[in-house]
């Protein structure tokens, strides 16, 4: 990829849980680019909160799906451009019911040395939960749910 | 002009589609305010064409508006 080249806009949602074997896969692609010394991976995972003292046993994703893939496009253009010797950024978020202790999201950058692969997925993470209008309920045991809100 | 509402605020709505007639964003906040129960208590903001927009602007009726509750991605 080329920082002065428009990324055209990619899809990050995905239907269901984040399988961890597609992070593997993923990895795996990467084996042929021998340039790339380092990959940074952030996964998010359900977590279990409690509501009330009862547990959060999913969340239910939704998105405003044109706006959330417009940003993403700008977060990952800036992202290139203030990383230029990335080598590729690869972001992916769950959408539908995700049960607690499953994957919902992956940011997974390469670059030839791990402190950009580092800082530019700590800077994509941080974007994204502030930018892209996603929106998550969780879903408490023995029924309601309350709207998780981004702190 | 076409208004798409999310999460907790199409659930105070009822529906996640209004159709108004506004000629500015300020305007349409009233109506929205009068149409929806509650909304100036919810934490919210408002997209014009996929851009959150937070002053007035005039609005020619073509425009894609979204009412959108706090963001809780990743």
């Amino acid at each position: 990829m080329n920082a002065s080249k428009p990324h055209k806009v990619k899809d990050i949602f995905v239907e269901g849980a984040i399988d961890p074997a597609f992070v593997g896969t993923s990895l795996a692609k990467h084996a042929s680019r021998t340039d790339i010394g380092a990959h940074e991976i952030f996964l998010g995972q359900v977590r279990a909160d409690k509501v009330d003292d009862r547990a959060v046993t999913a969340i239910e994703y939704t998105a405003y799906r044109e706006m959330a893939l417009e940003r993403m496009t700008a977060i990952r253009e800036e992202a290139f451009g203030k990383w230029p010797g990335m080598t590729c950024l690869h972001v992916y978020h769950s959408l539908g019911t995700i049960k607690a202790g499953d994957l919902c999201f992956m940011v997974f950058a390469s670059a030839p040395h791990r402190r950009d692969a580092r800082d530019v997925v700590a800077y994509v993470v941080d974007r994204i939960k502030a930018e892209l209008p996603i929106f998550g309920r969780e879903v408490v045991e023995g029924g309601g749910y309350v709207w998780k809100t981004n702190t | 002009m076409r208004v798409l509402l999310f999460g907790l605020i199409a659930e105070k709505a009822g529906t996640d589609r209004l159709e108004m007639q506004a000629g500015s964003l300020d305007e349409l906040r009233g109506m929205l305010a009068q149409r929806i129960q509650g909304l100036e208590a919810l934490s919210h903001a408002i997209a014009v064409d996929r851009l959150i927009m937070h002053d007035d602007l005039p609005l020619t009726g073509d425009e894609e508006i979204a009412v959108l509750p706090p963001f809780a991605g990743g």
